[in-house]
């Protein structure tokens, strides 16, 4: 028989009996839909702890922290493959106060070579890089934290007020409104031993804004030319550490591994996203499984329209047989209508999924903003992903389920006797 | 050519671990010519359904073997006696077996279906027979838009579509008045007489009967030819 004839003999079956096969049809894509709306939480959520670590630059990053590393080691960081800079990070490991006027700030110091931080850092927001040893770049919200006396005070009460209302105030309104480029402004630096350094430093640029909106830069960076002026002081030398900066994040894992095996102290955000990644991997197969419980639900519906089929078409089965067609056709014929439901069940499924996976993403968050007075929006969560790899997985186990389904009631349809078959009243 | 020798067949009946032997095929054995129209006659359970079940491949007999124009299809597994049939047989029933929800036409195309014919050959071959039975004017119609007499046309049509040696007519007038009976067995004789075919005619009825070349009757399981 050509395959058209055998489409055209399901279709008339089909259309015979559309309002089983439609409610059948409706079971599938039912099942389906929970399915893959399901798994899409998982991928969702996924998708949303990835995006927040993808968006850190940190991710083309290596941290190399380790005491027993060479100098010639270090020297030749920068000629491995795939490796755009290596930057030496030189901590200042005690308080450090800046001082303009009656303004005061309390932050952290770093020492780089400039040449290499230009190089991984890009663009300022404002100014230049230090070219002096008493030039310095400050966090771009430094300015903001220069505060004196009446603006601390005016910063406590926001910051109270904003909490009782859970909310949060980063101190937009106080600090030093002037143009913090071109400023001196006097660094003290004293340690346990009441050591002290007292120094002006001449701010020459800021750095960009960091990438999360809640965080707070107020960061001091010297070149490392600077640090000579703070000789002397304990502990010495200062801690550091180098940063490894690749061009790409594919290209992370490879340096990570080959530093691990040589047995230096390494670390990167990529380690973590492997965690997160087989934490996830468990968590969607979880959600998959239970997902599959709804389809295997929507099969049992599929065998008891494919065996009411079978029985309802005995005699005709019969007379097929008898005229001359194979058992191997019959059961073709019957699970290509169980495949049919099955096809045609997730096809829909899989467009409806898409339509509640692109609403629920746009309505959550309005929903969740209303309950609980939280901007979601600004997070950018994904509630919801249906990437094509999970219509693959729940497709391959729709019509995988209805074929199976069908695939009882297709046998039983050949082992009809031709003559039990043909004595049935017409 | 239809070949028969020493076919046996006892069926069980009765409740399990009593059951009664009925022995309904007693070593059976005959030969039908090319051509021949022959008639099966006998009373209900005389066995001779049986009997066309067995040579068309719908059951196996306990004992003998069946050779249809040379070839042996006792041992044919159920694929290969479904292929055989479609090549070799043509099969008429006394309730006319035909698909409810197909037309004249589509009903008479079926087995072309099955053996994988085109539909544009499919469409003028069955035009055609339709016209050399009478069956031009109700093409489209549906079974139960027919009378019994153009049912057991469009079944004929059906058995005959393939153009097969053989047609195995289990009580073809069985359902029918005497007038389109007279019909049917008229067209049965044009048909032998114009293909060649030969027509195998299980019966109880006499008149039917006197129409075939030969009689053979079945009787407690054994088969006698009548004269």
């Amino acid at each position: 028989m050509l395959l058209k004839d055998q489409l055209d003999f399901v279709k008339q079956h089909i259309v015979k009996n559309k309002m089983r096969v439609f409610m059948t049809i409706l079971a599938a894509t039912i099942g389906c839909a929970f399915l893959i709306v399901l798994a899409s939480v998982g991928f969702g959520l996924q998708q949303t702890v990835k995006n927040e670590i993808l968006s850190d630059e940190a991710v083309t990053r290596i941290q190399l922290y380790d005491d027993s590393l060479t100098k010639e080691r270090a020297a030749s960081l920068k000629d491995e493959d795939n490796v755009k800079a290596v930057v030496q990070k030189t901590h200042l490991p005690m308080a450090l106060k800046s001082e303009l006027d009656d303004r005061e700030a309390h932050s952290e110091g770093k020492f780089y070579d400039m040449t290499a931080f230009q190089k991984v850092n890009g663009k300022l927001a404002q100014g230049s890089y230090p070219k002096a040893a008493d030039e310095i770049v400050v966090g771009y919200h430094y300015a903001q934290r220069l505060m004196n006396e009446a603006d601390q005070e005016a910063y406590n009460e926001k910051v109270e007020a904003a909490n009782k209302k859970q909310e949060n105030y980063m101190g937009e309104d106080e600090g030093f409104k002037g143009n913090i480029v071109g400023q001196t402004v006097t660094l003290t630096v004293e340690n346990d031993e009441e050591q002290q350094v007292v120094k002006p430093f001449k701010v020459v640029g800021i750095l960009q804004a960091p990438s999360y909106e809640w965080m707070i830069d107020n960061q001091v960076i010297f070149s490392d030319k600077a640090i000579n002026f703070f000789a002397g002081l304990q502990p010495d030398p200062f801690p550091s550490e180098y940063i490894i900066h690749m061009d790409s994040m594919e290209n992370v894992k490879p340096l990570l591994t080959k530093l691990k095996k040589e047995g230096l102290g390494v670390y990167s955000v990529i380690e973590q996203m492997d965690q997160i990644n087989v934490f996830f991997a468990v968590f969607k197969a979880g959600l998959l499984f239970v997902g599959t419980i709804a389809v295997l639900i929507a099969s049992i519906g599929i065998f008891n329209t494919m065996t009411m089929a079978v029985t309802e078409r005995t005699r005709e089965i019969g007379v097929l047989k008898a005229i001359g067609a194979s058992p191997k056709l019959i059961q073709r014929l019957f699970l290509m209508e169980s495949a049919f439901i099955g096809i045609v069940g997730t096809v829909i499924a899989v467009i409806i999924s898409y339509v509640i996976s692109v609403t629920v993403n746009f309505a959550l968050p309005i929903v969740l903003e209303m309950a609980t007075g939280e901007d979601i929006g600004e997070r950018e969560m994904i509630f919801s992903a249906i990437p094509w790899q999970l219509v693959v997985i729940a497709s391959a186990i729709s019509i995988g389920v209805a074929m199976i389904s069908g695939w009882r009631p297709a046998r039983k349809a050949t082992k009809i006797d031709v003559i039990q078959a043909l004595r049935q009243e017409v | 050519m239809i070949e028969v020798q020493n076919i046996a067949h006892t069926f069980l009946i009765g409740k399990k671990g009593a059951e009664q032997p009925i022995h309904v095929l007693k070593a059976i054995s005959f030969t039908i010519k090319p051509k021949e129209i022959v008639a099966i006659v006998g009373k209900s359970g005389s066995g001779k359904s049986t009997l066309l079940q067995v040579m068309a491949g719908f059951m196996k007999a306990d004992t003998g073997s069946v050779k249809i124009n040379g070839k042996e299809t006792t041992g044919l597994n159920e694929a290969e006696h479904a292929a055989f049939r479609l090549t070799n047989f043509g099969f008429v029933f006394q309730n006319f077996q035909l698909m409810p929800g197909l037309t004249a036409a589509e009903n008479i195309e079926l087995p072309l279906k099955l053996q994988g014919i085109p539909a544009s050959e499919r469409k003028s071959r069955v035009e055609a027979l339709m016209q050399r039975i009478g069956l031009a004017e109700v093409a489209a119609h549906y079974p139960n838009e027919l009378s019994g007499g153009q049912q057991q046309r469009v079944s004929i049509g059906r058995a005959l579509i393939t153009n097969p040696p053989i047609i195995l007519a289990d009580e073809p007038t069985g359902s029918l008045d005497s007038e389109t009976e007279q019909e049917i067995l008229q067209l049965i004789a044009d048909l032998n007489k114009a293909f060649g075919i030969t027509f195998v005619i299980i019966t109880h009825d006499d008149e039917v009967a006197s129409f075939a070349h030969r009689r053979l009757k079945m009787h407690d399981g054994q088969l006698k030819e009548e004269a």
